[in-house]
């Protein structure tokens, strides 16, 4: 199946402290986790930080029974993976919401793990929450604060580029890759040979995180993803489960024209 | 530092020749180091682009050269601080202005174990065994490099490390001497040197500051604890205070204390140049019942002004598209 | 931000001739100097810079402060440790109070660089705060009548940040800074069998991490408030159970105050490049500049 799980969002399930401190922030005190070349960009490409915000949700990721010998989707665990992540996205775009923001930029996207909390882990989400400074609005399709994870940087040049982001997209798939049985491992012992389930395994369990993050794009009614990144991560369940992630900043055109001045070409001189 | 080394010298160069070592009479570098020192072709520690900028500069390098030097802590036997007299309720031989600051204990008498009195101390002994230990291993790589001709050594490398469970110290330092293209020799004979090496001394000569030698200095304290600092270390509350986190300021004042001190010493070594490129190391040993013993390292490059700031632009700030 | 080649540029002076002038002047013994010797931790690039922003680096300063945590604190309870949140707070404070003390005693009009190392241990906190004092070149006690600014600011921004924001109009005012430790809540037996085959949230654990972790925010907002500043760059985040009580957990949060003193920010208008170096361009560029005259190259 490609279908992601739709997660009903939740109003208002901030914790009491985060109340507060949002609070603070709307009376002109900014926060960021910016650098200080990336604050200074974000302000040439029109905008204000607002305050950082964060997500985060602990999320029990439960067993789930698989065949030894067969190569498959665990969609169970995939369907926590996503939620889970999703939950803390969502309590970050709910912060942002709170101050009044247009978007989030450099989402940064985390999981701790910690000893005491046996199959469980905690998904955390931080960003800093901007607004234009001229007015516009800049909500995406949705009506939701836009979110990237874009650098400073990566922000400004985007939106010389005429372009906006939409939201951070993202697809998962936790994959299980069938043990060998011992005839097979004998049987290739010592050849260069391909090995067929392997391929296949991976192949599949990529292009199934690919395409639910393209899906998700598509329902922002984008033109684009950029910076695209595929982890492939086996968190605690063992060599042979391995999550695949996509993560890619969705764009679509503004009505602006790209003014990226021509680039001069340098070479540095220095190491 | 010392990744892709450039080897041997190009071919009919006609840079100072490397002749046999002299060997000042005095000198105690071993029989190897002579032997390599006497050969032709020239080995050095700096990377390529280092070795690129440094022909830029009109830098010859000439040799690598190193000094070693171990120490050993005398605490028992002859000589050492045990027979010198020192006890935790004497303290030991203070020179003349040298920190320390007592401690008293607010209580009346409580018991034979009250600690009732307390003192931080700065331990000279130690700082200048370490002294004699650095500028051994210092003199050492110098003197190797003068027995070269060099007039600089740049790029040093210095390593201080304690060899497993003896209670003894290393020294070390290596560095690439190097001769400056129709430049005069030192003053006094003695070759300059500096822990920069590539564009970044070519930037310290460029913004008009010349590299005098490299210096380091240790300050050690010892923290006697008295009765309040204990029990503060050991997470007690102190009697009929009210409970709650308080500031041990014996400790405190031990560590601002050290790294105060390694600052003095290094700028007495100054005498007027400026010390760029700092950095502190601070290792703080915790003995029992609340006693510390913090040893604050301070090194860096005595660079001396040669020339004023010429006013440098402020550079354009850039955005790269890669 | 790198120092390209600029077709429009003057050519750079000769190294050359530099480097002999400095070798002459250590050919002389130095003429004995009262002055006294200034000591910084900044990079050569950093100074440079500095200088040309019209500040000049005066003395490498430090701050520590050691606070007791009393005993017992780490066992295992409920919710928030607030024992543990005042020490650091009052560690930091003291921490950065010395600093101030020696920045002022060297006639420093801030402190930049500051390196921030905090230690949290059974029995104690420690906070260790390093820094280069600095002011404007030759302004000795030139200080504006404004309350804030007579306190020297302390910000842990590089040489290089400070430069960047001060031509944009914008200062440091000082450290913001907020801790906050939690103890890691307990599920029952009964909850703990439920959750096993299930993938669900753990709303308990959820909120006492995120409540913790918002705390932490809050407070370093409050100091920011506290020192004048009007935002905070550089926020840095850290969390961790401690190494000694794995069930007690530090979040702690820092950044730099900052406060906008010119009229309105000065847009800094960047210019693109796109570099065409790599590392083997990169080599073969230099020597084209100095290698040419001596033919030493593989």
């Amino acid at each position: 199946m490609t279908e992601q799980p739709e997660v009903p969002p939740k109003a208002h399930d901030l914790p009491k402290d985060a109340a507060h401190r949002l609070e603070e922030l709307e009376h002109g005190l900014f926060t960021s986790d910016l650098s200080v070349n990336e604050f200074l960009l974000v302000k040439e490409a029109g905008f204000h930080p607002l305050g950082f915000v964060m997500g985060s949700s602990i999320y029990h990721i439960g067993i789930q029974t698989r065949k030894w010998g067969e190569s498959q989707e665990l969609s169970k665990l995939t369907e926590a993976m996503y939620t889970a992540r999703e939950l803390a996205m969502n309590r970050m775009e709910e912060e942002a919401e709170q101050l009044g923001a247009d978007g989030v930029v450099g989402v940064r996207l985390d999981v701790n793990y910690y000893e005491w909390g046996n199959d469980s882990a905690e998904f955390i989400a931080f960003g800093t929450a901007v607004k234009a400074e001229d007015g516009t609005s800049y909500l995406n399709a949705l009506g939701k604060p836009f979110t990237s994870d874009l650098s400073g940087q990566d922000f400004w040049t985007l939106m010389q580029t005429g372009h906006v982001p939409q939201a951070l997209v993202m697809g998962t798939c936790v994959f299980h890759i069938a043990h060998r049985k011992l005839t097979q491992a004998l049987g290739s012992m010592g050849q260069n040979v391909e090995l067929p389930n392997f391929t296949q395994a991976l192949y599949e369990a990529r292009e199934l995180a690919m395409t639910r993050m393209q899906d998700e794009a598509g329902r922002l009614e984008a033109s684009g993803i950029v910076g695209v990144r595929l982890e492939e991560k086996s968190h605690q369940w063992g060599s042979h489960t391995i999550e695949f992630l996509a993560l890619g900043t969705a764009v679509t055109k503004s009505s602006g024209e790209v003014t990226l001045p021509k680039p001069i070409t340098i070479i540095s001189l220095d190491n | 530092m010392t990744d892709g080394q450039v080897g041997a010298a190009g071919p009919g160069e006609p840079g100072e020749p490397a002749g046999p070592a002299e060997g000042a009479p005095g000198t105690d570098l071993p029989e190897a180091a002579v032997r390599r020192l006497e050969s032709t072709a020239f080995s050095s520690g700096l990377t390529v682009p280092d070795f690129a900028a440094c022909l830029d500069l009109g830098l010859q390098p000439v040799a690598l050269v190193q000094g070693f030097c171990v120490m050993q802590w005398g605490w028992y036997g002859q000589g050492s601080g045990y027979m010198r007299g020192m006890s935790p309720y004497v303290g030991g031989p203070q020179s003349a202005g040298s920190y320390s600051e007592t401690y008293r204990c607010p209580h009346g008498f409580v018991s034979n174990e009250h600690r009732s009195w307390g003192q931080n101390l700065e331990q000279p002994w130690v700082e200048a065994a370490w002294a004699q230990g650095y500028g051994s291993a210092y003199q050492r790589m110098i003197e190797e490099a003068t027995a070269h001709g060099a007039h600089g050594v740049i790029g040093v490398v210095d390593r201080v490390s304690s060899v497993a469970d003896t209670g003894t110290t290393e020294f070390h330092f290596l560095g690439t001497a190097v001769t400056v293209d129709g430049g005069p020799p030192p003053a006094g004979g003695v070759p300059w040197s500096t822990y920069l090496a590539g564009q970044r001394l070519t930037k310290s000569i460029e913004a008009g500051f010349m590299p005098v030698a490299v210096v380091a200095a240790l300050a050690s304290v010892r923290v006697w604890a008295y009765c309040i600092t204990e029990y503060l270390m050991e997470g007690n509350m102190s009697w009929g205070s009210p409970t709650g986190p308080h500031l041990i300021e014996q400790v405190s004042k031990a560590h601002m204390a050290v790294r105060q001190l390694a600052r003095k010493h290094v700028r007495q070594q100054l005498t007027g140049d400026e010390l760029h490129g700092a950095t502190i190391d601070v290792v703080a040993r915790e003995l029992s019942q609340g006693d510390e013993v913090i040893d604050c390292t301070l090194r860096g490059n005595r660079m001396r002004r040669f020339k004023d700031f010429d006013q440098v632009e402020l550079p354009r700030p850039t955005v790269r598209l890669s | 931000m790198s120092t390209g080649f600029d077709p429009g540029a003057a050519p750079r002076p000769d190294v050359r001739s530099e480097m002999l002038l400095g070798a002459r002047s250590l050919a002389a013994p130095a003429p004995p100097s009262e002055a006294r010797g200034i000591t910084s931790d900044l990079s050569v690039d950093e100074a440079l810079l500095l200088h040309a922003a019209g500040w000049e680096p005066l003395d490498l300063v430090c701050g520590v402060a050691v606070v007791s945590v009393p005993v017992g604190v780490w066992n295992w309870g409920r919710g928030a440790i607030s024992l543990a949140s005042d020490a650091h707070d009052q560690a930091v404070d003291q921490a950065a109070a010395q600093l101030r003390g020696e920045c002022s005693k060297v006639h420093g009009h801030g402190v930049v660089g500051v390196r921030v190392e905090v230690s949290v241990r059974t029995h104690h906190i420690d906070v260790e705060l390093v820094g280069t004092a600095v002011r404007p070149i030759g302004g000795k006690d030139a200080r504006g009548t404004d309350a804030a600014q007579a306190m020297p600011f302390v910000s842990d921004l590089s040489a290089r940040d400070f430069t960047l924001l001060q031509r944009a109009g914008w200062m440091p005012v000082g450290l913001a800074f907020g801790a906050s430790f939690v103890y890691a809540p307990r599920r029952t037996a009964g909850t703990a069998m439920k959750q096993t085959r299930q993938n669900v949230e753990l709303t308990n654990y959820t909120e006492a991490m995120y409540s913790a972790r918002e705390s932490a925010m809050e407070k370093m907002q409050h100091s920011a408030l506290h020192t004048g500043g009007q935002g905070v760059v550089e926020v840095k985040v850290t969390e961790g159970p401690m190494s000694f009580a794995r069930h007690a957990v530090g979040f702690t949060a820092w950044g730099t105050a900052v406060r906008l003193v010119a009229e309105a920010h000065q847009f800094v208008k960047p210019q693109v490049v796109l570099p065409l170096d790599d590392a083997v361009v990169t080599f073969d560029a230099e020597s084209l500049r100095g290698g040419a005259a001596k033919g030493r190259r593989r």
